[in-house]
């Protein structure tokens, strides 16, 4: 069976078929990839020591080192960045003296890494992944994978048994998802046809920058996410996560991307859409639609997963199950009662379900980065495939790079395999 | 010459610039947040409310992350893996659990107890996280009493573990000092983000005067006084230091006429009797936190012995009795 299908819990019979996988074969695919993963994910016993290199400690590189420090033998030996500060929050944060790097070339030469986290603006993601790899060390890199699809091809070849490659797609280690998606694939909600991601933010989606940015540089370097140059904007940024749990639950990548966006709130320099919205295509029929905001936070961050017999409802904290109406029901025929006419009218059937969903109960879940960070040394420790590996990065890259083409020539374009 | 009159411009200029920039020109900004079971509220002076907004938001992610990393409620937390696990095998935490954990076991130590982060089991049985509070019988105090001692709490600095003797399943509960710890934070990345005065505030018990308002001396902050007819407060004024007041006038409850208050003498296992409230004041607001029930538990004489050398450590404890004891305090409340 192919890893990838095989990781997802699904069986390639049923994804071919098109059926969801409620077979004998998908449920054991299921079961063995939930041991998988269990094992990956369970509390660390070794301590022998793995050093590693940072690229990039800004916001979420230091959330990174925050996880890495909690898995025993962990140590961050080197960082590399272009901008001085970073290096003095880091050591603040670790404890001791990281050494620093103002080339990350310099700290892929070194030789004393297991290691590798790239955690810069994505544009960087893969001049940097493909020579860590290529150095022979494990990578672990943030989401998006690339900037390009011929990019995140490069990484999805380099990477390997000899080289692994984790993606920041941190939601695949999520408890609470992973048992929800689980059911969703048992058939729990019926076929599934349809997801929809919202991700609703009310702010401007910049950070301070100091006063003193001659040319603008530190604008850009620190506002990343607002310029072409390094950035896909909100698609890559908020939906690269939605879109990955879309291929993993539909167990297929898409075959088509449409995309939209505008500047319609801040007309403040930026260059990437403030207002965006994204249709995928998977195949028989199947899609997945994506809109983001950042100027009403409504609905945050959520995914909505449609099925013929009811629905899933992911944040970031749970999940939680809704259920359609029951439809028809053959009854025992007899003697008619009669019915008593109105002139009642009921909206009923039309109205959206207001009432409460049964939540997904799980025991004590934990943070996901925790999670997958210390997955991703049992991996190094051990030479296990990430759960979440090049494929899901893959995956996800395709999407985003794929959408954003859409949004930016206004017209379907397709996703290629 | 010319020099001369170059550098007259230049501070001209200047003196343009610090008036500009200096707090004078700012206006006030407020704004509130709920996180950690409590209300954060923060008010600032910026120049403008993009500014002002830019800086609230900052804080209160912040203040998000911390309860993120401490929350007892909230499963995920890093406090609530270590509750877990703890009690099986050490558990490698982060650099800044670490300190808070290594911060919270130095006052347990130098309060002989007095302070006690463990105490929640306590707590529970005597129903005060349930608003069902009810004297617990002596059997279940004493099961309870097992699972509760600072000194079981074993920290390895060099490993950064956290581990709980003889496997005892624990709870850390950071209640007396976790909010001191993400006020500390806030002050912080308020100072980095360039804000010169704020009056931060943790649902009132833990408050941090950054700075001043523009052309006064220090953010006005009221400490009432809760003994029988008194009804009078004092208006202290603080800047660039914390305040924390623990109080029994809020949470108690009453069985057979008689008043049991939410802080514990952990050494009793018993709900403290006849203090009132407590006050303190200190540069750090996690200490002031933490010494706020240091101080609330702790027989005046020794908590004075405690805290002399520590000349702007402040405070100030209250009694059902009418004592009133103090040490430093800037106050005139016991000389009333
Ligand atoms: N998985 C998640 O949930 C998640 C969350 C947030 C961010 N991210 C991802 O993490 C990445 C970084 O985002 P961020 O918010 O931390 O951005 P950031 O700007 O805070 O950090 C990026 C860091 O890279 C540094 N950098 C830039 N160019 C460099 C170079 N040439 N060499 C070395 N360092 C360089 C910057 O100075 C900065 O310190 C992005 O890809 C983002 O999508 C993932």
């Amino acid at each position: 069976m192919d890893r990838r299908l095989f990781l997802q819990g699904l069986s390639a019979s049923a994804v071919a078929a098109g059926v969801l996988p409620v077979t004998a074969a998908a449920a054991e695919a299921q079961e063995r990839s939930e041991a998988d993963v269990a094992k990956q994910i369970a509390a660390s016993k070794d301590s022998s020591p793995v050093r590693i290199g940072i690229i990039g400690p800004g916001s979420r590189g230091k959330e990174l080192v925050r996880n890495l420090l909690r898995v025993p033998g962990v140590k961050i030996a080197a960082a590399a960045d272009v901008y001085e500060p970073r290096f003095a929050q880091l050591n603040e944060l670790c404890g001791y003296e990281v050494a620093a790097h103002k080339d990350f070339r310099a700290l892929i030469d070194r030789k004393d890494l297991d290691a590798i986290v790239v955690a810069t603006p994505l544009g960087l993601h893969a001049t940097q992944v493909l020579p860590a790899l290529k150095s022979g060390r494990h990578v672990y890199g943030e989401k998006t994978m690339a900037y390009t699809v011929e990019e995140a091809r490069a990484i999805r070849e380099a990477s390997g048994s000899k080289a692994l490659y984790q993606v920041g797609h941190q939601y695949r280690y999520s408890p609470w998802i992973r048992a929800a998606i689980a059911r969703v694939q048992a058939g729990e909600i019926g076929d599934v046809t349809h997801i929809a991601g919202y991700w609703f933010r009310n702010n401007d989606w910049r950070r301070p920058v100091p006063a003193d940015d001659p040319g603008g540089k530190l604008e850009h370097l620190i506002n990343w996410r607002l310029y072409n140059q390094w950035s896909l904007g909100l698609i890559a940024e908020l939906g690269s996560h939605h879109m990955d749990i879309a291929n993993w639950i539909f167990g297929a990548n898409p075959t088509a991307a449409m995309g939209s966006g505008s500047i319609c709130r801040y007309h403040d320099g930026r260059e990437t859409d403030d207002n965006v919205q994204v249709v995928l295509s998977y195949p028989q029929g199947k899609r997945f639609i994506f809109t983001s905001t950042t100027d009403n936070a409504k609905m945050g961050d959520q995914l909505w997963v449609y099925g013929s017999k009811g629905s899933l409802n992911l944040t970031l904290e749970d999940a939680t199950f809704f259920y359609e109406p029951a439809k028809v029901k053959r009854v025992a025929t007899g003697v008619e009662k009669g019915v008593t006419t109105s002139a009642s009218y009921q909206a009923g059937g039309e109205m959206p379900y207001r009432g409460p969903g049964k939540p997904v109960e799980l025991k004590d879940p934990e943070d996901a980065t925790t999670i997958a960070i210390r997955a991703f040394i049992h991996c190094v420790r051990t030479g296990d495939r990430p759960i979440a590996d090049a494929e899901v990065g893959y995956g996800s890259a395709l999407c985003v790079v794929q959408a954003d083409k859409a949004r930016r020539e206004r017209r379907e374009v397709e996703v290629p395999a | 010459m010319g020099g001369a009159v170059s550098s007259l411009k230049t501070v001209a200029t200047l003196c343009l610039l610090a008036l500009s920039t200096s707090a004078y020109a700012q206006s006030k900004f407020v704004q509130s947040h709920s996180a950690m079971g409590t209300i954060y509220s923060i008010e600032l002076y910026a120049n403008d409310a993009a500014s002002a907004d830019h800086a609230m938001q900052d804080a209160f992610d912040e203040i998000d992350r911390v309860d993120d990393l401490l929350s007892n409620y909230k499963p995920s937390s890093e406090l609530s893996r270590i509750n877990r696990e703890a009690p099986l095998t050490p558990v490698t935490t982060d650099p800044e659990t670490f300190a808070f954990l290594q911060r919270s076991m130095d006052w347990s130590r130098a309060s002989e107890g007095a302070f006690d982060i463990t105490v929640g089991p306590l707590l529970r049985a005597w129903g005060f996280f349930f608003h069902a509070g009810h004297v617990p019988d002596e059997s279940r105090l004493a099961t309870e009493r097992e699972r509760v001692g600072w000194q079981h709490v074993m920290l390895d600095a060099r490993v950064r573990s956290v581990a709980f003797a003889d496997h005892r399943e624990m709870e850390l509960d950071p209640g007396s000092i976790g909010k001191g710890f993400a006020v500390d934070r806030v002050v912080t990345l308020l100072r980095a983000d360039g804000v010169m005065a704020a009056l931060i505030s943790a649902g009132g018990s833990t408050v941090y005067a950054l700075g001043a308002p523009p052309g006064t001396d220090g953010w006005p902050v009221i400490v009432r006084d809760p003994r029988d007819g008194r009804g009078k407060a004092e208006t202290l004024l603080l800047k660039d230091t914390s305040l924390s007041t623990g109080a029994c006038t809020e949470k108690y409850f009453i069985q057979n006429g008689h008043r049991y208050c939410h802080i514990f003498n952990p050494k009793t296992g018993r709900p403290m009797e006849d203090v009132l409230q407590s006050s303190v004041i200190d540069p750090s607001a996690t200490d002031s936190d933490a010494l706020s029930t240091v101080v609330f538990v702790m027989e005046p004489k020794a908590a004075k012995r405690l805290l002399a050398d520590r000349p702007q450590t402040e405070f100030l404890v209250l009694r059902a009795s009418g004592a009133c004891d103090s040490l430093h305090w800037r106050g005139a409340i016991c000389r009333k």
